[in-house]
């Protein structure tokens, strides 16, 4: 339970929409109710049409309430899970914000502290457990839990010796045996999860390397690789299987001996006259019903490490409070230069100096392309030219404005092309329009005709309007590299980042992309980080970098005259 | 609702007769605990004392003890049984995998192999314990209840008879509604449902964009409007499990009714017409439960049934002459006569189906496959490489014909450098070793000096024995380059080497660096190598350039620059304008 104490992410919310809540709560209740009142009301019914009245009429009330609980239970039922489904979706939508928001305040989240994985896919996974918690623990406990309390109240004002022997029954069932379980299981459930994650990653070196694994000719390793940690696996969730057909078995004893004791009660204490016998039926089929309340709940428990893991990711993003100077309007068409003076990174005061004593001198119009090996910080560059990062010191100035007073208004002043741009999960025209939200369809259109897709779009049946499918896998990925363009086009900023567009594309496609991005940026500001040296012409200034400084830098031409170095990069770039 | 082939399945025949006598020794304890409750109950309602209804007491205890007792042995026994076949089928699932290879990868993609291995097998599982346990439940259960109903009071036998049509028919009704109802949204739906994600994964980009901090209000919107369709659907697509549970407890309530009535018109005495309403929720229950786990049903069999295409999928293995041992030399000899491949249909290949007419490959010669993508470069090396078997082709290996280079004796020449080389989870030697796992540490150290890996390992703390992969340390794609150079040079009894765009996403310096112990390993080896690098090109001693899966020209490099063809054509489209 430790759990929920520093929890921001499902306390808060279960006092939202209280109204709904409160209705779930209770038409839960009812349906319980009225599954009991339904046997009850027949039990009676058959009872009292036994002593044969002469009157048909006093069965006449038992009767209509035996078929209003008929109808009532699964009415309330069918209610229930609805109202229940839209509690939990309207709190998923202020779940939803709220990881947004707090996702978005962070800019270097996307960098550098969630590298590995798809972060995104399991936080949108996470709220979608928290909907389960609510739908699949919360709820039926805390009704469990009601009817538990209810029931023996109306026992105990009966007989009250009678209600809190049946309590204590009921708590064994629906709090002892779930918390005990959950204890036990932990560790285990713990241990499956780990065995789950690396047999995962087995499988993949299985599925992945297979090419290696035929040419190896290593059959038996490649079939051995799994085996152990699914032995283990499977061993550990027979142990866990075998628990749970125990402790099912268990909870039914439990009903057992709570039906039991109802019986010796009716018998002893309902049998002094006939009025009163009739209700014993009545009273002891009436609680047979609830065990499809009481039961599950051990199961709710059960997924408890589940939601567990999710709580606690999801508490362990914080909100990131950005501390800006004071911030400047710049107009774009005012950019003359920008400047890196002396700019020296590192990541954490343990990590190695990234970026040593850098320093540039960008003017308007100018065109620079950044080398160097993977790793050696050209991104980080990119990063620190935006802001996203700060340098340790130095600093880096637009005309003469520290590049900090100006991240009101960033996107006016700076558009980024990545390696793989995304696209999102609509039309081409929307996905571009991003770029410029105020401009008409025609001026889209002409965008994305300067890119050069208009003659492909336009054979598509959709056109303009053609979805791009997730991650804009309906194109190549050249072709999202210029739908991308078409975005920053629009978005019309005196400075471009272009962050290795073309790795991974062919030389031919790689040519003609090149040539489009920079006839169509003509007039921009371009900073080019590449891996190699095709289309290096279009450049103003060449920068390699190593790890410890800058190699050699200048124009690609006057370095080609003088520097031994980059001709031989060159000639074999060109395969002369 | 069942996959005819889970009977083929080994032990499915012997389960299912065994949960059938399980069952119906069941269904009798079930009657069992109604009639001894019944009669418990009558007893007490004539005012009888206590002794008289403990022997009753204790049977309906008993009973109910034995029920779910043997409840208890029968999912034992199905878990079992679930946990073995389907531990069964991922073995099968991996052999194919191996034995069907990279053609198969494409065909399904890795991403769902993995997850069918993984995900998929947990799903079936879950399949084989809801079908055959509550299957067998609804098939004895209720139809022993009701048969004993009937010798007890026919009228309420026909009421219980007549409801299950009824439930059945009206679940078909509602059910077919809320399909229709949730096709008909289905496409805005799932839109609407990856939003989120999309925006999740999009954040950097909106940010780029300045639209980040005004899309978070639409976050809202969207979801909300999820939340609205989605209750519209779910409100019809409940209602198949309200018409359910609205028919059998007014059943139950109905059948209250008829048997007070008969009771008052003394056509029936107390103990049946209880043990008639005891029973009644039991007849409904193995129903009730049947519906309320129908889903996870559905998911069970869809997983089970993709694994079974998977296995199922026929392999198109022709009678192959097995080549005898090889040991590749100078003097060796490929000869490739009209060799066809066509990928299957729904084949997700970004490459052309191959149709050559002749390739001959002789001894220690570096040959260069160019083209540009899709041009079937990557096809043709594959299936020199035997991981694709052609349709149709006339190989001979030194004097020997074979119709597939799908054989153990030719791989074992082979070493393979793709563009983006997968290190396995575990230590740097495990990965260089991989073709010799019992290397010693100096041959190990041997070949990571001769492919240039010295100076990378002495920043390692841990040398070797550093674990990369998954979850280990991020090696850069040069060094990964170089580990696989150095598992090339450690198989020595290697001497065919086959690259696929080795050094094509590495950056420019990388490259070069990679350069000198790639020529050196290129020596005493018959190399076969795709680029787009036009610097490799010189290195080779003949190059076939391919377009649209055909052979458009071959030679050496120095004849086929010397005259105007596809060659030239190629390499002046590949270098662009030059400075």
């Amino acid at each position: 339970m430790k759990v929920f104490k520093h929890d921001t992410w499902v306390k808060p919310y279960i006092k939202k929409y209280k109204g709904l809540l409160t209705s779930v709560l209770l038409l839960g209740l009812l349906t319980s109710f009225c599954a009991a009142a339904l046997m009850f009301t027949s039990g009676y019914t058959i009872d009292k049409a036994a002593t044969h009245p002469v009157n048909i009429l006093l069965i006449y009330v038992p009767i209509l309430l035996t078929r209003a609980f008929g109808i009532g239970r699964p009415t309330f039922k069918y209610i229930e899970r609805l109202k229940s489904h839209n509690w939990v979706l309207k709190v998923t939508s202020n779940l939803r914000t709220r990881l947004y928001t707090t996702l978005e305040s962070d800019a270097s989240f996307f960098n550098e502290h969630h590298k590995a994985g798809d972060i995104m896919g399991l936080l949108s996974e996470d709220i979608n457990h928290l909907q389960n918690l609510y739908l699949r623990t919360v709820f039926p406990t805390v009704i469990a839990y009601l009817l538990t309390l209810i029931g023996s109240l109306a026992l105990g004002i009966y007989t009250p010796a009678f209600g809190i022997f049946v309590f204590l029954l009921l708590v064994i069932e629906v709090a002892v045996v779930p918390f005990v379980s959950v204890v036990i299981e932990n560790n285990r459930k713990e241990r499956q999860k780990q065995l789950k994650s690396s047999l995962y990653t087995k499988l993949t070196d299985n599925i992945l390397g297979v090419d290696d694994w035929i040419i190896s000719g290593r059959f038996k390793d490649f079939k051995n690789l799994s085996a152990k940690d699914v032995d283990e696996l499977n061993a550990s969730k027979d142990k866990s299987k075998s628990f749970k057909r125990n402790r099912d078995f268990i909870l039914q004893l439990i009903f057992a001996a709570i039906a039991i004791c109802f019986l010796i009660f009716t018998n002893l204490t309902m049998t002094d006259n006939q009025e009163q016998a009739n209700f014993v039926a009545a009273v002891v089929l009436s609680l047979f019903p609830l065990s499809d309340t009481l039961i599950p709940v051990s199961q709710g428990f059960e997924e408890w490490p589940q939601y567990r893991d999710s709580i606690e990711r999801l508490n362990k993003i914080q909100p990131v409070k950005n501390e800006l100077p004071e911030q400047v309007d710049l107009m774009p068409n005012d950019f003359k230069s920008l400047d890196l003076n002396d700019v020296n990174f590192e990541y954490s005061s343990d990590s190695p100096i990234l970026i040593k004593h850098f320093t540039q001198h960008i003017k308007k119009g100018e065109k620079l392309a950044l080398l160097g090996p993977s790793g050696i910080g050209k991104t980080t560059i990119l990063q620190l030219i935006l802001g996203d990062l700060t340098p340790q010191t130095g600093d880096i100035k637009i005309n003469d404005i520290d590049i900090q007073s100006i991240q009101k208004n960033r996107d006016k002043i700076f558009s980024v092309l990545n390696q793989k741009p995304f696209l999102f999960n609509t039309s081409v025209i929307n996905n571009v329009r991003l770029g410029n939200e105020n401009r008409s369809d025609s001026d889209v259109i002409e965008a994305i005709e300067k890119v050069g897709l208009k003659d492909l779009i336009e054979s598509l049946p959709d056109k303009y309007n053609t979805n791009v499918g997730e991650n804009g896998a309906r194109f190549s990925g050249g072709e999202q590299e210029r739908i991308a363009l078409a975005r920053i086009l629009l978005q019309d900023a005196p400075i471009v980042l272009l962050d290795e567009p073309t790795v991974g594309l062919d030389p031919i496609t790689e040519n003609n992309l090149l040539n489009t991005f920079f006839d169509v940026l003509q007039d921009k500001t371009i900073i080019w980080v590449t891996h190699h040296l095709q289309g290096i012409k279009y450049v103003d200034h060449v920068v390699f970098m190593n790890d410890e400084r800058i190699e050699m830098q200048g124009s690609p031409e006057e370095l080609y005259k003088n520097n031994e170095h980059f001709q031989e990069l060159y000639k074999m770039d060109q395969g002369l | 609702m069942i996959d005819k082939r889970l009977f083929r399945l080994p032990g499915t025949k012997q389960l299912l007769i065994v949960l059938a006598g399980l069952t119906l020794l069941q269904a009798f304890v079930v009657l069992f605990q109604g009639k001894y409750l019944a009669e418990a109950l009558v007893n007490s309602w004539n005012q009888k004392a206590l002794q008289t209804i403990i022997l009753p007491m204790t049977l309906f205890a008993i009973a109910f003890i034995l029920r779910h007792l043997l409840n208890l042995i029968n999912n034992k026994i199905v878990e079992n049984y679930a946990s073995k076949t389907s531990e069964k089928i991922r073995s099968q699932l991996l052999d194919r995998v191996y034995e069907a290879g990279p053609s198969l990868l494409s065909e399904k993609g890795t991403g769902n192999i993995v997850t069918a291995s993984l995900d998929g097998i947990d799903l079936i599982e879950n399949y084989f314990k809801l079908i055959f346990t509550k299957l067998m439940n609804m098939t004895f259960i209720p139809p022993v209840l009701l048969i004993y109903i009937y010798t007890q009071n026919i009228a309420s036998g026909i009421t219980l008879t007549i409801i299950v049509p009824l439930v059945i028919l009206f679940m078909i009704i509602l059910g077919l509604a809320a399909q229709a109802k949730a096709d008909a949204q289905y496409h805005q739906y799932t839109i609407l449902s990856n939003h989120f994600l999309d925006a999740l994964r999009g954040l950097p980009t909106l940010k780029m964009l300045g639209l980040s901090k005004r899309y978070a209000k639409n976050i809202y919107t969207v979801s909300d409007e999820y939340r609205r369709r989605t209750m519209n659907t779910l409100r019809i697509a409940i209602l198949s499990t309200f018409a359910l549970d609205w028919l059998t407890t007014l059943g139950i309530a109905i059948l209250a009714v008829f048997l007070g009535l008969g009771l008052i018109n003394n056509s029936l005495p107390l103990f049946p017409a209880l043990v008639t309403l005891i029973l009644a929720p039991e007849y409904f229950l193995p129903l009730r439960d049947f519906s309320s786990d129908y889903h996870a049903t559905l998911d069970g069999k869809n997983a089970l049934g993709s694994i079974f295409s998977i296995l199922e999928k026929d392999d198109t293995k022709s009678e192959e002459t097995d080549l005898k041992k090889l040991t590749w030399n100078e003097d060796s000899k490929l000869e490739v006569d009209n060799l066809i491949f066509n990928y299957a249909d729904g084949q997700n290949n970004h490459d052309a189906s191959l149709d050559i007419k002749q390739i001959q490959l002789n001894g220690y010669q570096r040959i260069g496959v160019i083209g540009k993508s899709g041009s079937g470069k990557t096809t043709l090396i594959r299936t020199l490489g035997g991981f694709l078997n052609p349709d149709k082709a006339e190989i001979k290996v030194n004097d020997q014909s074979i119709n597939s280079l799908k054989q153990r004796t030719w791989q074992d020449e082979l070493a393979f450098l793709p563009q983006s080389p997968y290190l396995f989870s575990g230590t740097i030697a495990d990965n260089i070793a991989f073709y010799k796992p019992n290397a010693t540490e100096k041959e190990i150290q041997y070949a990571s000096e001769k492919a240039g890996l010295k100076d990378f390992m002495e920043t390692l703390p841990e040398g070797y024995q550093t674990v990369i992969g998954e979850g280990g340390r991020g090696i850069s794609g040069g060094q990964q380059q170089r580990i696989m150079i150095a598992r090339a040079f450690l198989a020595s009894d290697r001497h065919i080497l086959i690259f696929d765009e080795p050094t094509a996403h590495l950056d420019i310096e990388t490259e070069y660096a990679l350069k000198k112990p790639m020529e050196e390993l290129f020596k005493d080896h018959l190399v076969i190598f795709a680029t787009h690098r036009l610097h490799w090109i010189k290195e080779m001693d003949y190059v076939i350039v391919m377009d649209s899966g055909k052979i458009t020209e071959q030679g050496t490099p120095d004849e086929l620059s010397n005259h105007n063809g596809a060659f030239n054509q190629l390499i002046n489209n590949m270098r662009g304008d030059q400075l």
